[in-house]
């Protein structure tokens, strides 16, 4: 199998984008954390190519775990916010975040 | 990582680790476990820092002289938000097995922050404390506490996309992302890209201008403490360390200029940002919110010169802030807790009834803005200095002139707050309890003798680029 390093990129800004995409239209809360998610993973998927491009995938693999279960915690205590917003608000409509402003 | 002080960074995770099965019994035993962990890890640090600064000897010092002195400021502001934070108690009382114990996992992970040597350990413990700052920001249990804790969620996570591009290109140019590895090699334009995409995502975090708009929300709509906390220490740390430290790696590669104009612009940008922002603003917390922008604006203008002299001003800067900051926020938190509002069109006149809180905050306001002979005033003549050596001298006039900004906003504030004639409805507002004071004046103590005997903490600095 042929490995080409650019082909990876270009499915790899594809992938940033349609985060992006989904996070500037969205409106609601747990969709603007799915984009997000969308976008980290583009970002892991550049580290493994980076690895594999300069012959050193063992130490990609390494810390793309590791990157993943920091990935996990800061949206576990993403979503944990969203309840707590819930609770507090009945909504989960991220242009009513208002109150605050100077 | 460095293994020279890992215990900084250990027995306060234990510690973190025992409090929700000790605090089932009482709620005074986990402040007393919490309040003695970081009690005991400054005596022992400052032990170690004051024996060099007293004795002026360094003929028998092999520490890591700045690794060290993050760890002092770290416990310091640490120890001084937990003291507070145990005589602080307001009506919604907050949990205290979570609150004690995301504290001393906050200080755990920023020990750890400071003593990485590479990119990828610096970005899994900024994301530890920003985890730690989510739960930390909502525990009044607020509106306005859960708003700003989303906002720092969503405002600051382009910081760590940033950061794994930014580490993937360094991947790919030297197959590794040691300090080391940069500092000896040659410096090409894929690793200036990476830098600046690795520095984009540190100054998103620090909350410099342009990506300062979560900052003033955040530091308003969180639980009064932690305020002190975030604005102290949290954010510089998860932020402007990192940039100190690539300034301090690449100080002497030649290459620098790229990423020296992108620093100079947003530095100049955040001291006016920050200046111009402070004179406006109505609420107390949300005007040493801008402060704190514009004082960390100094810190940027100060690396961006690759200097030893803008290293060694943008360190002492750096822990000038943690100290002022920290009591301007504290004295804030003991003006809500005692009238019931931060908004400063309501409050004037305090200075007779809260006169201790009112003269601290002098004193850390006269170091915010750089006079004489208090500690702000060396680190801010420094980089003054260090801007005009490395040949931007517009940038060193205008740092100039911003410091003056710097003592007008304050001088409205502390008019609007405390001096002046007394407010009817404030007649039976008392001064905050002794234990309160404590912290704030113990701070306001240092920030007078780090000033006087500068030339005793010169030798130390010193240690830092050397």
């Amino acid at each position: 199998m042929i490995y080409n390093f650019p082909i990876d990129w270009f499915f790899i800004s594809i992938l940033f984008f349609i985060g992006a995409y989904c996070m500037v239209v969205s409106k609601n809360i747990i969709k603007l954390l799915i984009g997000f998610e969308i976008i980290s993973k583009s970002a892991l998927i550049a580290v493994i190519t980076a690895g594999l491009a300069t012959n050193n995938i063992n130490l990609a693999q390494n810390i793309i775990i590791v990157m993943i279960l920091v990935e996990a915690v800061v949206i576990a205590s993403g979503l944990a916010l969203v309840v707590k917003y819930y609770r507090l608000n009945q909504s989960i409509d991220i242009t009513k975040i208002i109150n605050l402003k100077g | 990582m460095v293994t020279d002080f890992l215990s900084y960074s250990l027995i306060p995770l234990c510690s973190a680790l025992a409090i929700p099965f000790i605090s089932r019994k009482s709620r005074r035993i986990t402040e007393i476990l919490a309040n003695v962990t970081l009690l005991s890890g400054l005596i022992n640090v400052g032990y170690i820092i004051l024996h060099y600064i007293i004795k002026m000897d360094y003929s028998s010092f092999t520490f890591d002289a700045f690794t060290l002195l993050m760890i002092f400021t770290i416990y310091l502001v640490g120890l001084a938000v937990v003291f507070f934070s145990t005589y602080y108690e307001v009506e919604n009382d907050t949990n205290s097995n979570s609150y004690y114990s995301l504290i001393l996992i906050s200080v755990s992970a920023m020990c750890s922050l400071v003593m990485s040597r590479d990119f990828f350990t610096l970005y899994i413990f900024m994301e530890a404390i920003s985890v730690c700052s989510f739960a930390l920001i909502t525990s009044s249990n607020s509106k306005n506490s859960i708003e700003a804790s989303i906002k720092y969620f969503f405002l600051t996570f382009p910081a760590s996309v940033l950061i794994i591009f930014g580490i993937s290109i360094l991947m790919l140019n030297y197959g590794s992302f040691d300090f080391d590895t940069i500092k000896f090699t040659n410096i090409n334009f894929l690793t200036v890209i990476a830098l600046s995409m690795i520095i984009i995502g540190f100054l998103i975090k620090s909350g410099i201008a342009p990506f300062h708009f979560w900052t003033p929300d955040v530091y308003q709509g969180s639980y009064s403490p932690i305020s002190a906390y975030l604005a102290g220490i949290v954010t510089k740390i998860g932020g402007i360390y990192a940039i100190i430290k690539i300034s301090q790696i690449l100080y002497n590669s030649g290459a620098t200029y790229k990423i020296s104009a992108l620093l100079l612009f947003t530095g100049m940008l955040s001291v006016l940002i920050g200046a111009f922002g402070a004179m406006v603003q109505k609420d107390f917390k949300r005007m040493l919110a801008y402060s704190s922008i514009s004082q960390m604006g100094y810190i940027i203008l100060a690396t961006a010169t690759f200097s030893p002299l803008g290293i060694f001003a943008a360190v002492f800067h750096l822990v000038n802030h943690a100290t002022f900051k920290t009591v301007l926020f504290l004295n804030s938190a003991c003006v809500e807790k005692n009238t019931g509002t931060t908004n400063m069109e309501e409050l004037k006149g305090l200075e007779k009834k809260m006169p201790y809180t009112s003269w601290t905050s002098v004193i850390a306001l006269l170091s915010t803005a750089g006079v004489p002979p208090l500690s702000g005033f060396w680190s801010k003549v420094l980089i003054i200095i260090a801007l005009w050596q490395s040949g931007n001298k517009y940038y060193a006039v205008i740092a100039l002139i911003a410091s003056i900004l710097t003592l007008a906003y304050f001088m409205i504030m502390q008019k609007k707050v405390f001096f002046g004639k007394l407010s009817e409805k404030l007649t039976e507002v008392k001064e905050a309890k002794f234990q309160l004071l404590i912290p704030v004046i113990t701070i306001s103590i240092i920030i007078i003798l780090s000033g006087i005997f500068f030339n005793r903490v010169y030798f130390y600095l010193e240690k830092i680029i050397m």
